[in-house]
């Protein structure tokens, strides 16, 4: 195969219709009276007038000079022959986001299309196709466009806003850097990593679609209310309605500024714990369906054996904390608020959040810089206005991790408790100094603090919980643990619909290899071990990045760097020298013709006809 | 042409005339009494024969001596003395007249056949054609170098064929010298026979240019027929041009055998050369002319 590798030089070919022209121009006839036309005409047939094309393609120095263009067209577009077994690398970076949903089947086309004539002068053409989320595994490999286009008829695009810099960077090095690798998205991009090209395929067009939910409770009552936005451009008119098991609202009629918010709220249905919020649908319609499951934290058990002076900051947090509730025994509680006394340091071994008790009148407040540690705990909480008398000290362990300090003195620490035969884990906040005897309780860092822990706690916990979550989003789940002969159950995790009726089931040893997400399709899931249900969700797409599709456009950098890849696959006409030397040869032949015909010529001036003298 | 350039024609064909005559005297007349030996007897000094007298013979031509040997009454007879007679044809076509040098040269064959006739004391009866028309010049015209005026001025329906010869009065046994550049399509023998009726001897004069006879054409040309004025577009590649010299040399020598046929002297003269020489050379060798001396 035949490559040329610059084809403006086939610009030179300009020069044909040129010549011609000369050449035209030039044959302009003589004028020249003579007496013995009767011979000419009788000996010459074929030279009469009336066939001026004939009589130019038999000039000598036009054939040559034709010959001399294309030859010159020839050298100039430099042509370069396929090297026998070479091959293209293309890895195909395809952007993953949900918004690329819309341009999927376009992009097919337009991937069958493109991706063939980036082989080349190579002899073979190899293809990867991944997804611009790392981890994933690689969507395609072959040498088959059309094998590439039918895998990605299954491919769907689900995740947020991803960088994509990453999987480019892998398919760099897997190509090599003699290979092309092109990124697919529906967002123009002004420079892409590691040379790869780019090929936008977006569109801006309109959308509206669900931006969030959130829950609030009136007495018995659960109320949803969801969020709408208008991303497009233009005001938009959408219908909504609400789905439970049980049945199904009227539509109602929702009109949206362009870039426009509207609040949807209803109380969740009763006797069921699903619903569904649907709008009408258009283009991109994965942020047109809200699915909602009556939410439901894990319970806490708070065991407060503090004295009277502590009964304030239970209220509080018994107030303030969500599904929490107050029990009488410390052993059936999940967090217990207990004082130290020194005359019974003995301190329970659950989780606790231990206060120094200190029956004297306490001594001055302690000086010093307030230092806090890195902890999740602490972390953004300002201690700087904490007063602190000198009390009694806590008894602090070896293993125990202090967050604030007083200069020398330890004013918080952690304590975690390792896990007996007979009791497990455990985690206990302590505060080392007398409440009452500081101004902690006024401390908003304190207040935080506290929730902070007890939201730990709660993490920690296994029990059945409800939310609604985002696709995607992580999930902290606590499992129960195994033990070397009665080995932790396997997690399954089961895909139903509205009405219960499971789509899809997985099941994920323990422990887990990957980090615990939400799926990517918006519906409905659980999560179980054994035959407890640990997590009964709803998932919603909540990327609202995605959801705009104002910066989507289109841009095709596939044709740079074509030079390069002619010069790796293919090698220099071996015959340009003989081309250029024919190429004298037919200048010097031409201008050979073209000087014996000016001396052949005769001057016409003198051979006017002389009847306009008789 | 005009008057001036003819004038200068005429006398370089006088000088010609000078040196070069009409073979008129290798011809045996017979006409009006003259200076050229005629067929017959006459009243010349050259004795030519005897003869028995016959009643009515001029008694003042009877050989006495003869009678005084023999008793019978011989007459002594003379060789006649008679004026050749001479019909010029001259071939007034645009063809002669469309290159200056040609149609000085043509001028000049014209005024030297003319003061060459006159020379030998011949009588010259001057007709002009053009095609399908004829005009006999008055001696007074030629003298006043009008005549190619009138030739002009005749109307004629196509000038690029053979002349028209069949409405000329050839006197009987007269030479008959013809003018032309032969460049017209057809055969010379009717040409001929029409020249060579009533006993006529013919010359033939046939003024050329070196670039009818190898032309040095290549390449494009719009030719301008010189007896139409028409054009023609033609392209001249070699072998185009070797087959116009094929044809050029083929029209001549028909001509030229025809001639011969008709014992013509056929003489073509070049125009690039001066007169006296281009006759000499190409009209004494044909024997159409003779030096004076």
């Amino acid at each position: 195969m035949i490559t040329l590798a610059n084809p403006y030089g086939l610009w030179a070919l300009i020069g044909i219709p040129v010549v011609i022209a000369i050449h035209f121009l030039q044959r302009k006839s003589i004028v020249l009276p003579v007496s013995t036309l009767f011979l000419l005409e009788k000996t010459q047939r074929e030279s009469a007038s009336g066939r001026r094309f004939d009589r130019l393609m038999n000039s000598v120095p036009l054939w040559m000079q034709l010959l001399a263009i294309l030859i010159l067209a020839w050298i100039l577009a430099e042509p370069r022959y396929q090297k026998p077994r070479s091959t293209q690398r293309v890895a195909v970076v395809l952007d993953s986001s949900a918004s690329m949903a819309v341009a999927k089947e376009r992009m097919l086309g337009i991937l069958a299309q493109k991706l063939p004539p980036l082989k080349g002068p190579a002899a073979a053409l190899e293809l990867t196709v991944f997804e611009s989320t790392p981890g994933r595994p690689r969507l395609f490999a072959g040498d088959s466009v059309e094998k590439l286009v039918e895998s990605l008829k299954t491919w769907t695009p689900r995740d947020g806003l991803v960088d994509p810099a990453q999987v480019i960077r892998l398919a760099r090095s897997l190509v090599s850097r003699e290979g092309i690798v092109v990124y697919v998205t529906d967002t123009p991009n002004g420079s892409l990593p590691f040379d790869a090209r780019q090929l936008a395929l977006g569109e801006a067009i309109g959308n509206v679609g669900f931006t969030g939910v959130s829950f609030s409770r009136e007495g018995d009552t659960l109320t949803w209310r969801a969020l709408v936005r208008n991303y497009g451009t233009e005001p938009a008119t959408r219908s909504w309605h609400l789905e439970s098991p049980s049945g199904r609202s009227g539509e109602k009629s929702i009109t949206l500024e362009p870039g426009g918010l509207a609040s949807l709220q209803a109380a969740f249905p009763t006797g069921t714990d699903k619903a569904r919020v649907v709008l009408s649908a258009d283009r991109f319609t994965t942020d047109d369906v809200l699915p909602l499951v009556r939410p439901a934290a894990k319970p806490l058990a708070l065991y407060a054996a503090t004295s009277e002076a502590f009964a304030d900051l239970t209220k509080k947090l018994l107030r303030s904390i969500e599904s929490i509730q107050p029990v009488n025994d410390a052993a059936s509680s999940d967090l217990a608020l207990i004082s130290y006394d020194p005359l019974d340091p003995a301190l329970p071994q659950g989780n606790a959040v231990v206060f120094v008790h200190d029956g004297t009148q306490g001594g001055a407040y302690l000086k010093g810089g307030i230092v806090a540690e890195k902890d999740p705990l602490i972390d953004g909480l300002n201690w700087q206005s904490l007063l602190v008398r000198e009390t009694i000290s806590l008894e602090r362990g070896q293993r125990d991790k202090v967050i604030l300090w007083q200069e020398q003195r330890p004013l918080i620490f952690i304590r975690d408790v390792p896990a007996t035969a007979t009791t497990p884990a455990a985690r206990q906040l302590c505060f080392n100094f007398d409440l009452k005897r500081s101004n902690a309780a006024s401390q908003p860092g304190f207040i935080v603090m506290l929730h902070r822990f007890a939201e730990s706690i709660r993490e920690a916990k296994v029990a059945p919980a409800a939310d609604n979550l985002e696709t995607n989003e992580p999930i902290r789940l606590a499992t129960r643990s195994g033990t070397t002969e009665k080995p932790a159950s396997p997690l399954e995790t089961l895909s139903s619909d509205i009405g219960g009726k499971t789509l899809r089931d997985a099941k994920l040893e323990l422990p887990l290899v990957d980090p615990l997400t939400a799926p990517l399709d918006p519906g409905f899931f659980a999560i179980k071990q054994g035959d407890e249900t640990l997590l009964s969700a709803s998932v919603h797409f909540g990327d609202t990045r995605e959801a705009d599709f104002n910066a989507c456009g289109s841009a095709d950098d596939l044709d740079q760097g074509a030079g390069n890849a002619v010069e790796r696959h293919t090698m220099e006409d071996p015959w340009w020298r003989l081309a250029v030397l024919a190429l004298v040869v037919m200048l010097l032949v031409s201008w050979r013709y073209t000087a014996s015909s000016s001396k052949g010529q005769v001057p016409s001036s003198n051979k006017e006809p002389l009847t306009s003298n008789l | 042409m005009k008057r001036d350039e003819l004038q200068h024609s005429h006398s370089r064909a006088l000088a010609a005339a000078g040196r070069l005559r009409l073979p008129l005297r290798s011809k045996v007349w017979r006409g009006q009494a003259g200076d050229f030996n005629g067929s017959g007897t006459g009243s010349s000094l050259d004795f030519q024969d005897h003869r028995s007298y016959v009643p009515g013979d001029d008694p003042r031509h009877l050989n006495w001596q003869a009678y005084a040997r023999t008793g019978h009454y011989t007459m002594k007879l003379f060789r006649e003395e008679v004026r050749p007679v001479v019909d010029l044809v001259f071939d007034a076509s645009e063809s002669m007249f469309f290159d200056p040098a040609k149609a000085a040269r043509s001028a000049e064959l014209f005024y030297f056949i003319i003061e060459s006739v006159r020379g030998s004391g011949a009588s010259v009866s001057v007709h002009v054609v053009r095609g399908d028309a004829s005009l006999r010049i008055d001696p007074d015209s030629i003298h006043t170098h009008r005549w190619l005026e009138m030739a002009r001025a005749m109307p004629a329906s196509d000038t690029a064929g053979a002349p028209d010869l069949s409405r000329i009065q050839f006197r009987a046994n007269a030479v008959r010298v013809l003018v032309s550049d032969l460049l017209f399509p057809g055969d010379p023998e009717p040409l001929l026979r029409h020249l060579g009726q009533r006993h006529g001897s013919i010359l033939i004069f046939s003024p050329f240019l070196e670039s009818e006879a190898k032309p040095a054409w290549t390449g494009n040309y719009e030719f301008v027929d010189a007896e139409r004025q028409s054009r023609h577009q033609h392209r001249i590649e070699p072998n185009v041009l070797e087959r116009y010299l094929t044809a050029y040399a083929r029209h001549f020598t028909l001509w030229k055998q025809s001639a011969q046929r008709h014992q013509a002297a056929f003489a073509r003269i070049p125009v690039e050369t001066d007169l006296a020489t281009a006759l000499f050379n190409g009209a004494v060798t044909a024997g159409a002319l003779e030096p004076s001396h």
